[in-house]
């Protein structure tokens, strides 16, 4: 009980300060005679971080705790920056990145775009219910390789979509290749000879030129064509 | 690093195109096709193979399950990461933004304290020091 006396002996010397100005007490606790040692270590029990040294007890504040340890890295920091991510941030945001698939992967054979739930090939399903399998990978041998003689004959109409591509996206400087996709235009059997396609293109640069023009003029008006606004294929917003 | 995705690319390419030409055999089946469709099968399951040994070069890569949601939606899944760094600048932008309001917060409290109780803000500033610069 001495112990408790004398640390707060110094309170009691000093007086008053400030607070009393305002109406206050000296805001110091007024530590009651029967307390007795077990409720001065209960005091050292907090629910929170860690509180002050005995010594510091006699501060005019109580129950202050210590600031928390900085962390080097807080959302102050440009973490794009702080984990080198600049290049990574310009190439996906800085550029469009294109809504599809087959934007990604070109190269790959079929109808990529369409959702994976539709013809059951969805990699969720793959997550959700693996396929049951051994665990290696055997050639076929000749007896299994018997289960797959097939008939002759081209596919049944069902099956014959599996194979079909997506119409590529055409070029703004249209190239004269014909595409298996595209459908064949009205062209006269001597414009497929890529010479004689120059001699004509020399001939009549005009003649092209009103081509192409009439030609942009109709896919602008086609009701396939996006970016249009609602426009009829009458032309006659063009006037 | 990249070598083993370069590795698994190529295998995942020529598998792609074997099953390619394999739908090419099947779509319009003849009898002289047969040997040809056996050896792509054989082909198939060699892929397949090769493919499985890479897995052990990439096992603690790891993908997270969002991505496969853009590609069963048939999205680009750059468009994933694209919204991730977004997020993530949002993110950051608005808790620099919390962490900005809050010191201010605490030098205007501080200094209006001071003005209020001067002898006890000076008794926390000899304890706790001079504030670190924000």
């Amino acid at each position: 009980m001495t112990e408790i006396f004398s640390l707060y002996g110094q309170q009691d010397s000093q007086g008053p300060a400030g607070p009393s100005a305002l109406g206050f007490g000296s805001g110091k606790p007024q530590v009651p005679q029967n307390m007795g040692p077990m409720c001065f270590q209960h005091q050292m029990v907090d629910e929170g971080g860690p509180i002050r040294k005995p010594a510091a007890m006699n501060e005019p504040f109580y129950l202050l705790r210590e600031l928390p340890l900085e962390n080097e890295l807080t959302g102050h920091t440009n973490l794009i920056t702080h984990y080198n991510l600049e290049h990574a941030y310009n190439k996906f945001c800085g550029k469009k990145v294109k809504e599809k698939l087959s934007n990604f992967l070109p190269e790959l054979p079929g109808m990529i775009d369409s959702p994976g739930i539709q013809d059951n090939s969805s990699l969720r399903s793959l997550i959700e219910k693996p396929p049951v399998c051994n665990n290696s990978f055997s050639p076929l041998t000749g007896a299994m390789l018997t289960g797959f003689r097939l008939h002759t004959g081209p596919l049944p109409e069902q099956y014959r979509l599996m194979h079909i591509q997506p119409p590529k996206k055409k070029n703004k400087h249209k190239h004269k290749h014909l595409r298996p996709q595209d459908p064949l235009p009205p062209e006269t059997p001597s414009d497929s000879d890529h010479k004689k396609k120059k001699k004509k293109k020399d001939d009549d640069p005009d003649r092209k030129k009103k081509k192409k023009d009439k030609k942009k003029k109709k896919n602008r008006h086609s009701p396939d064509h996006p970016g249009m606004t609602g426009a009829q294929p009458s032309g006659s917003s063009l006037r | 690093m990249a070598e083993k995705f370069d590795n698994l690319e190529e295998h995942l390419e020529k598998f792609v195109e074997n099953i390619r030409q394999l739908g090419i055999i099947v779509s319009d089946f003849q009898p002289s096709s047969q040997t040809g469709l056996n050896q792509k099968l054989n082909y198939m399951i060699s892929g397949l193979q090769d493919i499985e040994k890479c897995r052990q070069q990439l096992h603690d890569i790891n993908v997270p399950l969002e991505v496969f949601e853009y590609i069963d939606q048939g999205r680009n899944p750059q468009l994933y990461t694209k919204e991730c760094l977004e997020r993530a600048l949002a993110k950051n932008e608005q808790v620099k933004g919390k962490n900005d309001t809050l010191t201010k917060f605490k030098s205007l409290l501080i200094s209006e304290l001071g003005k209020v109780f001067p002898e006890e803000m000076a008794k926390y500033k000899a304890i706790h020091g001079d504030d670190p610069p924000s």
